[in-house]
């Protein structure tokens, strides 16, 4: 790597998005400035409506900011995605209802040209690694949703992507589902050692799977704290027992729903607890 | 574990089922119950026939054109081929262009702004009415009314596919973006896929159509045909010809029909809808 895994990462510089609708003006996302260095682990978290989603869009190449620079690996999202050095999760796993979980999984490589017997050996070993063997040829909707949120892991792994961005890839899933995929992603990353950023609205999944965690606010969309956690890359499930995971988790609440106990006098206990 | 074993064993139980279902049941399911129609039908109508509710010349006793099938198959054979024929090349080329078209236009925003008015309003005239021209055109014979079955099947699929193609979600588009796909790459593997089931609600209407406007195309244009044995055995009171031909006619759209229906079960899980998923 050397040189160039000083700008390997993903950066978003001072990045705005503004909406003009006749004579409507709607600020979108203003000021946003992140940098997730090569390796790393990132989640962007705030309520619906804060531009999370359209931060990890224009890193996805799939819509163009305003103002601004966004980098993908030291280029632009769109020469990025020409690369194909990124790869793209979304909250629904947009698997093809009339193709196969392994023609799902081998769609990524098959739209890049590679030949059959190949991505048929890539596809297999994606599927393994995320856990699906055995439904290669089962139909999405014979699966459950985590099923195909793993099928849609296991496609963007195909195309051993430096960078995985997720929008909220178990958003729709239970918390038990969700919990169990999260610590199965983490297995994943270490394995593939891809940079992640990852949108969510739960402040635990942030923290088990970033190393920061940039929390922002809306009207406008901005980043508005950001909280580094120091758990290294070595997770297991212990390190929700740890103390510091439900300090991590304050933090995040504060930072999200602002500091319940400076706002409020604290002889009232019923709104604090109401906060949460 | 346990919640993802019980999500697995579901899984493969209805993967079975979904696998075994289309092929065995599908033709006998389609076919009984309209044989068991006919059935019916042709009792009711051999009493009606007998007890002299409907005089025969009207309505001839179904022996009679039991009789006329027998008697007169080689002539019913040459008029149905010669029909079913047209009907079907007019039901390939229409819908094909129909189909090609609709890529066309869904492809390129130009090509839409010019010619969709048109092609919606083209829709309103009467196809038919035009024969007397496509015979001046084309001369008698069989390829005016080809021309009449194609120009009337190719409505319903061009509409459908138009909307067909626009159908898929866009979360398949925006997925297929961020992987670097082209155009034809997005056509091949979201849009035209997607399209499917509408394509085959169009074919399944047009299955008939076709073949009533083969049979309406062939009174005016045509010298040979079930449409021109229809013609000539009315004005001659052949009546258990004029039936048989009929017969023969309904039986060619309800084969065509199933065919269509076949290939539509056969296609199962791409002309399943997306809300499937």
């Amino acid at each position: 790597m050397g040189s160039s895994s000083r700008s390997g990462g993903l950066t978003i510089r001072d990045v705005g998005m503004v909406y003009r609708r006749r004579d409507q003006v709607t600020t979108a996302l203003t000021g946003c400035t992140l940098d997730i260095p090569e390796g790393g682990w990132a989640s962007l978290i705030g309520a619906s409506g804060c531009g999370k989603s359209t931060l990890l869009r224009i890193l996805a190449d799939i819509v163009k900011p305003t103002s601004g620079v966004a980098l993908v690996g030291g280029v632009s999202p769109a020469e990025a995605r020409s690369a194909r050095t990124f790869a793209l999760v979304s909250q629904q796993s947009t698997m093809l209802p009339w193709r196969k979980i392994l023609a799902n999984v081998e769609l990524g490589l098959e739209v890049a040209g590679v030949d059959k017997a190949a991505r048929r050996r890539s596809a297999e070993e994606a599927i393994e690694l995320v856990g699906l063997k055995g439904f290669e040829q089962a139909f999405p909707s014979e699966l459950s949703g985590g099923m195909r949120q793993r099928a849609a892991i296991a496609r963007a792994l195909t195309l051993k992507p430096r960078f995985l961005l997720m929008d909220e890839p178990f958003g729709a899933l239970d918390e038990i589902t969700r919990e169990k995929l999260n610590f199965e992603l983490l297995r994943i990353l270490k394995e593939t050692s891809a940079t992640l950023l990852l949108v969510t609205h739960s402040i635990s999944e942030a923290i088990i799977l970033s190393d920061t965690v940039a929390v922002m606010s809306p009207r406008p969309g901005r980043i508005s704290h950001r909280v580094e956690i120091g758990f290294g890359h070595d997770r297991t499930n212990a390190m929700r027992d740890d103390p510091a995971f439900g300090a991590y988790e304050a933090e995040l609440r504060h930072a999200l729903h602002g500091p319940a106990s400076s706002a409020r006098p604290a002889s009232h206990p019923i709104p604090a607890f109401a906060i949460h | 574990m346990s919640s993802l074993s019980l999500a697995d064993a579901g899984a493969t139980e209805r993967s079975e089922s979904a696998r075994t279902r289309p092929q065995i049941n599908v033709p006998l399911g389609l076919i009984l119950p309209p044989a068991l129609f006919v059935i019916a039908l042709v009792g009711l109508w051999a009493v009606l026939s007998a007890t002299g509710v409907i005089p025969r010349y009207i309505l001839p006793a179904p022996d009679a054109i039991l009789n006329e099938f027998i008697r007169n198959y080689p002539v019913l054979t040459k008029h149905a081929l010669a029909t079913m024929g047209e009907a079907v090349a007019g039901f390939l080329i229409g819908n094909i262009v129909a189909v090609v078209m609709a890529i066309l236009f869904s492809y390129s925003g130009l090509l839409k702004d010019a010619f969709y008015p048109f092609a919606l309003i083209s829709r309103a005239i009467p196809i038919i009415a035009f024969t007397p021209l496509l015979v001046i055109v084309l001369g008698r014979g069989q390829p005016p009314v080809i021309a009449v079955v194609s120009i009337a099947v190719y409505f319903p699929a061009f509409l459908n596919m138009m909307r067909g193609l626009a159908s898929a979600d866009v979360d398949y588009h925006e997925m297929l973006h961020t992987l670097s796909a082209s155009r034809w790459q997005r056509l091949r593997i979201v849009d035209w896929p997607a399209s499917l089931p509408y394509l085959f609600a169009a074919l399944k209407v047009s299955a008939s159509i076709a073949f009533i406007s083969a049979l309406v195309a062939e009174w005016i244009g045509a010298n040979q045909g079930l449409g021109y044995l229809v013609v000539i055995s009315s004005q001659y009171f052949k009546l258990p010809t004029l039936w048989a031909a009929i017969i023969v006619a309904a039986v060619l759209t309800l084969l065509l029909l199933a065919i269509v229906v076949i290939l539509e079960r056969l296609l199962h899980r791409w002309t399943a809808t997306a809300a499937e998923l």
